[in-house]
């Protein structure tokens, strides 16, 4: 179980991306997160004959779009994951595209910061805040960033496109009045292949003139 | 079985584009088809700037793709790949891995022997993904490990590890060769001047950022469904019937937005084949997504090029003759390269063309299929010569164009990046940030076929229904379907809501070769005057009983004799069923053959060899544009996947090991929002064809010709083997 001391624990390590990628790598898991690091060792020699005798989950709850969601998920799981695999119904508006945090897709924002959620254990995100981009706005009330997406067609296939929607939203309510270098910094986290950047430098621009992003 | 009878035929005259002179050409229709899409600066929605109506879907996360399928009880799948480029699978032990709490069904690839590093051995399927990832661990595979080569320069010597049975001991295969070769070789002995060149290109790679998969939901039935992320819906049930053993038609296709194909995603594929057979083995729906890794090292990719080419020129800028060997490094897959000269007259040519094969997984189609790999080598000659002659680039290409598109595209663009400011001499400019410019052209076909089958249907609510199987990659598919509806009956795009995306739906094609949109608008259009004329019989009585001719459909209203009615008012007036027209596709609706031309305007830092782009501008034709909004964002996605092979992008393999060293996004350089130059998408509308023409694959072709000339002007730095990295451009400036 996660208990309220384990998870603070885990938080103070939690930001450096190695370790998840460890926790993910590894193939163990727990009874409690916290344990990860005094068992690192062990789990390091029993690699070569591994994974039947380490299973187990933890509960937990997270706060999405101002809901409590409760799920069980082992401890190396993310958050993205957990939301689109574990959450009932699930929240799949951040994509899974490259899973080492490198392209952005899956952004979502922490306590009003956007971080990549394949970079995030879930029980490292049973305290915070999360905003994904269904929780920035829906198709019949969009917030300003999503309806200048549409209107300057920031978007082909649109996989990448939730990504830069929060990432833009999160940077608007930062700076409300940026530069055309300042968007780009902003976006420079976030892949797209169809080639929409032209536009989604536009789209922020003209959402920035607009106002009221988040 | 009766044959239906004959339908009558009409001939009318369409706009063609002949060996480039625009004509007026006779084809022949059937005689009841309606009218044509008129002239194209007469439309009320197409040919204008409308949103696409997926959008407020996509910008809120509602847009479901296949991976984001999930359904009761499904099990998730992954692949166990070959760390070997080479080896006979000599035995697999998976007795750990189905001991894994979680795990259902482990199944062994067909194949015993693995030719590339990333060869799938055996698929797994397991109740949660992190369990699935545990199985792939703890399956015990023994190998035989076999020689390997990776390296296109080390697979052709003799003594090379024999990479395709049907190859040489070079590991050469002759596809073709075309042309006289001595008349090539007493060409060039007439030129002032000739250019000797050898050009390479590496595998670029698709990077769709939805990876390639699928969701089979089958539980022991006498149905399934499958979700795919494919550009083609009809690809899918045929395979995945097969696998499942049940009847195709017991199977449905469902892609309602996928994430990115360019190219890559026909058919079930290798995931689809594993995710098939593991939902047969365990009556439980599967979901097999590759990842990241997998993509990049067994979802195909563009083919790599090797291209020796040999030029002679006239000082007047007429080229007389061309040689060239080219070599298609598509793998163990054959590749692709357009054939040299091309585009350009060339004189007396000839050339030979090879597969080149390696150790690495085939190569399949991307976004214009062998002719950027093409372009760049020719348009990289062009430049060559033309500096060798002293003479402007766009004057020396106009010279050996025979197709005035191109001269009147060249010139536009030329305007449009101020070729007028550059310097003729190439790195002629002072200061450690030196600017250059280039250009270059492209061409492709865009033309349609029939396939698809559209109803259009009109209900007594007023609502209205356009229903066809395709597919929407991104590219705007379901807005111009609705629009080309909408402005038939005077309506807004938002008045009509479009069903796609089903194999259950009528028959449609696969979006490849840039065929969609010549597919199927014209049997969306058909289909709507279908529609329209048995509306118009139907609300004939509320206007006077006037003839379906006379009827008019505009801004909401039907009217006709000095009538009108809203539009509810009239649909009011139709029987319970509303009325369908079902529209079939019409070859005088769309055409074929289009030309880009493309200019670049970058930054070269002489001191550390970094190079900016600063501004492209491409030039587009393809009749009529359906909606200029998305197609300049095509245009503008052109420019940076072709940007991306010029300067950053390619497949890097370690020899020994034979493993791709970048199989991933953090060492696989995409382009990203730093790098953008200013874009500058010009849709030519000189372009008079009242016919639609898919554009998507010409977009990508002649920006990547236009970026290396450009660096070549500012640096003075020829840099023939891409992506033209700074480490290049600082050898070069040694060199010289």
């Amino acid at each position: 179980m996660a208990k309220e001391e384990d998870v603070k624990e885990k938080e103070q390590s939690s930001h450096d991306p190695s370790r998840r990628k460890f926790l993910k790598g590894v193939g163990i898991a727990g009874a409690g997160a916290a344990l990860v690091d005094k068992w690192s060792l062990e789990v390091e020699a029993q690699e070569k004959n591994p994974p039947a005798a380490l299973s187990g989950t933890v509960s937990l709850t997270l706060n999405i779009n101002g809901e409590n969601r409760k799920a069980s998920v082992e401890p190396r799981t993310t958050l993205l994951s957990t939301m689109r695999d574990y959450l009932e119904p699930a929240v799949t508006g951040p994509k899974l595209v490259c899973d080492v945090g490198t392209c952005g897709a899956c952004t979502v924002l922490l306590d009003g910061k956007p971080a990549y959620s394949c970079l995030v254990l879930a029980v490292d995100a049973t305290n915070k805040k999360i905003t994904t981009v269904e929780g920035l706005g829906t198709p019949d009330r969009p917030n300003a960033v999503q309806a200048a997406f549409v209107e300057h067609d920031a978007l082909m296939c649109g996989f990448c496109t939730p990504g830069f929607v929060t990432t833009i939203s999160a940077y608007l309510t930062k700076n409300p009045n940026p530069s055309l270098a300042e968007v780009r910094e902003a976006c420079k986290g976030n892949f797209c292949r169809c080639g929409t950047y032209p536009r989604v430098f536009e789209a922020a621009l003209a959402a920035a003139k607009n106002g009221k992003t988040a | 079985m009766q044959q239906a009878p004959a339908k009558k035929k009409k001939k009318i005259k369409v706009p063609r584009v002949i060996n480039g002179i625009e004509t007026m050409v006779e084809i022949e229709v059937d005689e009841d088809s309606g009218p044509g899409w008129g002239p194209n600066d007469k439309h009320t929605l197409l040919n204008h700037r409308m949103t696409r109506v997926d959008g407020p879907l996509k910008t809120t996360g509602g847009a479901k793709y296949t991976y984001d399928q999930r359904l009761p009880g499904m099990l998730y799948a992954r692949i166990l790949r070959s760390p070997h480029a080479h080896a006979q699978i000599k035995n697999l032990d998976t007795d750990d891995a189905a001991k894994i709490p979680g795990v259902k069904a482990i199944i062994p690839a067909p194949l015993k022997e693995v030719r590339f590093a990333g060869a799938p051995v055996a698929a797994v399927a397991a109740t949660t993904p992190e369990a699935a990832a545990d199985a792939l661990r703890a399956i015990k595979v023994q190998y035989e490990v076999l020689p390997h080569v990776v390296h296109a320069t080390d697979a052709i010597k003799p003594g090379a590890p024999k990479v395709v049975d049907e190859a040489n001991e070079n590991n050469l295969q002759q596809k073709n060769k075309n042309g006289d070769p001595a008349k090539a070789e007493a060409a060039l002995a007439t030129a002032d001047a000739i250019v000797e060149a050898e050009y390479i290109s590496p595998r670029i790679h698709h990077a769709c950022l939805e990876t390639h998969g699928i969701v089979v939901d089958y539980r022991g039935g006498n149905t399934a469904t499958v979700y795919a992320s494919t550009q083609g819906t009809f690809t899918i049930p045929e395979d995945a019937a097969k696998e499942l053993e049940l009847p195709q038609s017991d199977v449905t296709a469902i892609v309602q937005h996928m994430g990115g194909g360019f190219g890559s995603k026909f058919g079930i594929g290798t995931e689809g084949m594993f995710a098939c057979r593991l939902s047969k083995q365990t009556r439980a729906p599967v979901k097999l997504m590759l990842t990241r890794h997998d993509e990049f090292v067994m979802a195909g990719n563009r083919s790599a090029s090797w291209q020796k080419l040999k030029a002679g020129v006239k000082n007047d800028g007429t080229i007389v003759g061309l040689q060239a060997r080219q070599y298609r490094l598509g793998g163990i897959g054959q590749g692709s390269q357009a054939g040299q000269p091309y585009i350009y007259r060339m004189g007396d040519t000839y050339r030979e063309v090879y597969s080149l094969h390696t150790n690495e997984d085939s190569s399949i189609a991307m976004r214009a299929p062998g002719h950027p790999q093409a372009s760049f080598a020719v348009e990289s000659l062009m430049d060559e010569l033309a500096y060798k002659i002293k003479m402007d680039p766009v004057e020396f290409r106009k010279k050996n164009l025979r197709d005035v598109v191109y001269h009147r595209q060249l010139d536009r663009g030329a305007k449009e990046i101020g070729w007028a400011k550059r310097n003729p001499v190439a790195g002629g400019n002072v200061g450690p940030l030196k600017r250059g410019m280039g250009c270059a052209v492209g061409t492709w076909g865009g033309g349609g076929n029939n396939q698809c089958k559209v109803d259009v249907t009109i209900s007594r609510d007023g609502s209205v229904l356009v229903a066809v199987g395709t597919q929407d990659l991104g590219t705007g598919t379901r807005t111009y379907t609705r629009a080309i509806v909408a402005e038939e009956f005077g309506l807004q795009v938002n008045d009509v809501r479009e069903e796609i995306g089903s194999s259950k739906l009528g028959g449609a094609n696969s979006s490849g070769g840039s065929t969609t949109a010549a597919s199927l608008s014209p049997s969306v259009k058909d289909g709507a005057i279908k529609a329209r004329l048995l509306f118009s019989e139907k609300v004939a009585p509320l206007l006077d009983n006037a003839q379906p001719g006379e009827i008019t459909f505009s801004g909401g209203n039907v009217s006709a004799k000095g009538k009108s009615v809203t539009w509810k008012q009239a649909c009011a007036a139709l029987p319970a069923a509303g009325v369908m027209g079902h529209g079939e596709w019409r070859q005088d609706l769309q055409a074929s053959g289009i030309h880009g031309a493309a200019f670049a305007e970058v930054e070269v830092d002489v001191e550390t060899g970094h190079i900016r782009p600063i501004k492209m501008v491409h030039v587009q034709d393809g009749g009529l544009p359906l909606n200029r909004l998305t197609l300049e964002s095509q245009i503008n996605g052109g420019m940076i996947q072709s940007l991306g092979m010029a300067l950053w992008e390619g497949r890097v393999m370690d020899a020994q090991l034979g493993l791709q060293l970048n199989p991933g996004f953090g060492d696989y350089k995409l382009p990203g929002a730093l790098e953008m130059p200013e874009l500058v998408p010009i849709i030519d509308d000189d372009d008079k064809r009242e016919a639609v023409i898919g554009v998507a694959e010409g977009c990508i072709i002649p920006a990547l010709g236009a970026v290396v000339n450009a660096v070549f002007n500012a640096s003075g730095v020829r840099v023939r083997e891409l992506p033209i990295t700074p480490d290049k451009i600082l050898m070069g400036l040694m060199n010289t």
